[in-house]
């Protein structure tokens, strides 16, 4: 094959068997790769009502198509299961240097199931696979555990592992790859740590082949010239990295402050990009193949809250910071660098400690709940803190381990988790931006922005500047961007290519990759699939449309401050025209005309 | 009236925001003004053929002029402007 390496390998973890698959060409031209290929195999293979963190939860790592080549900024892998956190199915996309090494190993996908009866590490040089003991590894960090294993493995090996909160299965621990990248979201690493996996390192010799190398050259050296002509994609991103959209977002009003009370916070502009870039950043970073490098290589010299590391992107900055009303920069980035060393998603974290932090000072919550933890807003010492008990299972953060709306609930008060489908929601304030909300409420992973990113049309402007305000069009256009990104995902593509390039730009440069012929709304069509089969999986584990809903506090509850003030998010009128818009039924059913269409039937 | 600036635009101006006393009734006046002041560094990021370039935000009290009149915004009872650069992020 061109593009795939064909092949899939699958480790029981119980058993030990290792074997190889053939990758089923049908299904890797109509599901691409990476997210798309790792839910259609969870779809084939596993109840979609099994418990995520028993042995029957499978879970599989994917790069895409373009992992592996010189497609710009294609350095991305999915992994792939049944989310802990949400219940729902669940892809966790990361970056680095991972996915790219899991093709030249010569692996379209590495699907592990079971458990093992110890502490195992997994080692794949290119067909060579072995599993190996990792009592000695288990308890330490994720540097630890990546710098032991480069050692006992090779160097140029590349690194994807658990830190303690995926072992004790904190309900959002991420698995971090190369120690900085993290597949962060629906909680990955605690189904890794259900499987006594504690790492996988892989290392391959191959490349990837390529049907029409003239074409590639050339479809790829456009989309190239596309990105960094872009001013965004080609300049903004490097300068300032994602955390730059701190101050547009106060300044709209859709900052959420104090876990989504208000939506402007008065001293955001201490935690925004520009702060960072004049202080704390040491250099851009970027993923294998990347031109964009919004990653932010970052040095804290405070010795309060000294460290070394990557981070903090803006859903970071602003979950750390404005949602628990904290405007210290060097807290923000200390609580990124321990959820990378321990292995937690920054997101979920942020909202979680955001959620405890509103109980706390309504008086929900007390010292004797917290045990000592000061949770008060603004109380940047005691989030940290929060942060390091949650990762390494102590006091309060047992607790917090579960997520917000476990933890809400177990005080009376699931109100006051700001999550969808019980996944924390990003820094985007549904009051002030309606497409955004209907994203979330929709999302088949619960609260998360980049399966719809909306904010670039109805914020940025980019590619074009839609009213923020209205509502009329917006399912449409969620549609759109949630079908595209369940393209560009299975692609190995970063999202942030979009802002450069377009379906058509994909489509070209995969056709000349792979030999078949793609055009720009086959590529979409792809996503469009992946978005409906994930959707079959949800509804078949028990969600309807009752679960497509976002905080009633967002829908009821008038904006209390700032540039938003009065206005509320109006995603209940707009389920039906989006579900129509999506060829589902009145009960978000895909209908059999649609499965038809994309051959789902 | 306060003018604040962000991104790319405070390396341009040299400043994150500046209390503006000229005379400016529209967004065009001063946008204008600010590129006569600023230049280059300045202009390239905020106007393109002579509108405004379709990337850039500008927030009256935060309200985007973009399809609500554009330069043409009347900055009249207008407290805050903020202008912003092409930015992207997620």
């Amino acid at each position: 094959m061109n593009g795939w390496m064909g092949k899939i390998l699958r480790v029981d973890l119980g058993s030990g068997k290792i074997s190889t698959e053939r990758l089923d060409p049908k299904t890797a031209r109509d599901y691409l790769g990476a997210r798309g290929l790792g839910t259609k195999i969870m779809w084939d293979e596993v109840d979609p009502n099994v418990d995520p963190l028993s042995p029957e939860n499978k879970l599989i790592f994917a790069p895409g198509p373009f992992s592996g080549t010189f497609a710009p900024s294609s350095g991305r892998y999915d992994v792939v299961t049944k989310g802990p956190l949400t219940g729902t199915i669940a892809a966790s996309n990361s970056g680095g240097s991972f996915g790219a090494e899991l093709k030249f190993a010569g692996w379209d996908a590495v699907i592990l199931e079971g458990k093992a009866a110890k502490p195992t590490w997994l080692s794949i040089v290119d067909d060579v696979v072995e599993l190996r003991d990792a009592s000695r590894l288990w308890g330490k960090d994720v540097p630890e555990t990546t710098e032991a294993l480069y050692a006992e493995a090779s160097e140029d090996s590349k690194v994807a592992c658990i830190g303690p909160a995926g072992e004790r299965m904190v309900l959002f621990a991420s698995i971090m790859n190369e120690m900085q990248r993290a597949a962060g979201r629906t909680g990955v690493g605690a189904v890794m740590g259900s499987k006594n996996l504690k790492a996988i390192v892989v290392r391959g010799s191959k490349g990837v082949k390529v049907a029409d190398k003239d074409a590639f050259v050339a479809a790829c050296g456009e989309a190239s010239r596309k990105i960094k002509e872009h001013p965004v994609g080609g300049t903004g991103l490097r300068l300032y990295g994602t955390n730059v959209l701190v101050n547009i977002l106060n300044s709209i009003g859709g900052l959420p402050t104090n876990n989504f009370q208000t939506g402007h916070f008065a001293n955001a502009d201490m935690v925004g990009g520009e702060t960072l870039a004049a202080n704390q950043l040491q250099r851009p970073r970027g993923c294998f193949a990347c031109i964009i490098s919004c990653g932010r290589g970052t040095k804290v010299t405070n010795p309060k809250y000294k460290g070394e590391g990557e981070g903090p992107e803006y859903e970071t900055a602003w979950g750390f910071g404005p949602d628990c009303g904290i405007d210290d920069l060097d807290a923000v980035i200390k609580a990124n660098y321990i959820c990378n060393e321990l292995g937690l998603d920054t997101i979920s974290m942020g909202g979680t400690v955001a959620c405890a932090v509103e109980m706390f000072d309504k008086g929900i919550i007390t010292l004797e709940d917290t045990e000592g933890l000061d949770l008060r807003s603004g109380n940047a010492e005691a989030m940290v803190e929060a942060v390091r008990l949650t990762g390494i299972g102590e006091g309060f953060g047992k607790k917090l381990a579960l997520g917000s709306y476990r933890l809400a609930s177990l005080y009376g008060h699931p109100e006051m988790s700001m999550t969808a489908k019980k996944q924390e929601m990003p820094a985007y304030e549904p009051r002030a931006v309606q497409g955004i909300g209907l994203n979330y409420a929709t999302n088949n992973r619960g609260g998360c922005h980049v399966r719809g990113y909306t904010i670039s049309p109805e914020v940025l402007g980019v590619p074009v500047k839609y009213d923020k305000d209205a509502t009329e069009g917006k399912p449409e256009l969620v549609a759109m961007f949630q079908n595209l990104t369940g393209a560009i995902d299975s692609s190995g593509a970063c999202l942030f290519t979009t802002f450069g390039i377009g379906a058509d730009d994909y489509a070209a440069m995969l056709t000349a990759l792979t030999g078949v012929k793609y055009t720009g709304d086959d590529f979409v069509k792809c996503g469009e699939r992946v978005w409906n089969l994930e959707r079959l999986w949800n509804n078949r584990s028990g969600f309807t449309a009752a679960d497509d809903a976002i905080p009633e506090r967002l829908t009821t509850v008038p904006m209390p401050t700032g540039p938003s003030k009065g206005a509320v998010s109006h995603v209940k009128e707009m389920m039906p025209h989006y579900y129509a818009v999506r060829g589902w039924d009145a009960e978000g059913r895909p209908t059999p005309e649609k499965l038809a269409e994309l051959e789902l039937a | 009236m306060k003018v604040r600036y962000f991104a790319l635009l405070r390396e341009a101006t040299h400043k994150r925001e500046e209390e503006w006393t000229r005379p400016a009734p529209d967004v065009r006046t001063l946008v204008n003004d600010l590129v006569a002041l600023y230049g280059e560094p300045f202009a390239k990021w905020v106007m393109k053929d002579g509108d405004l370039y379709g990337f850039t935000a500008i927030l009256l009290d935060g309200k985007d002029v973009r399809g609500r009149g554009g330069l043409d915004c009347s900055l009249e009872g207008v407290a805050e402007v903020d202008i912003f650069p092409p930015l992207a992020g997620g």
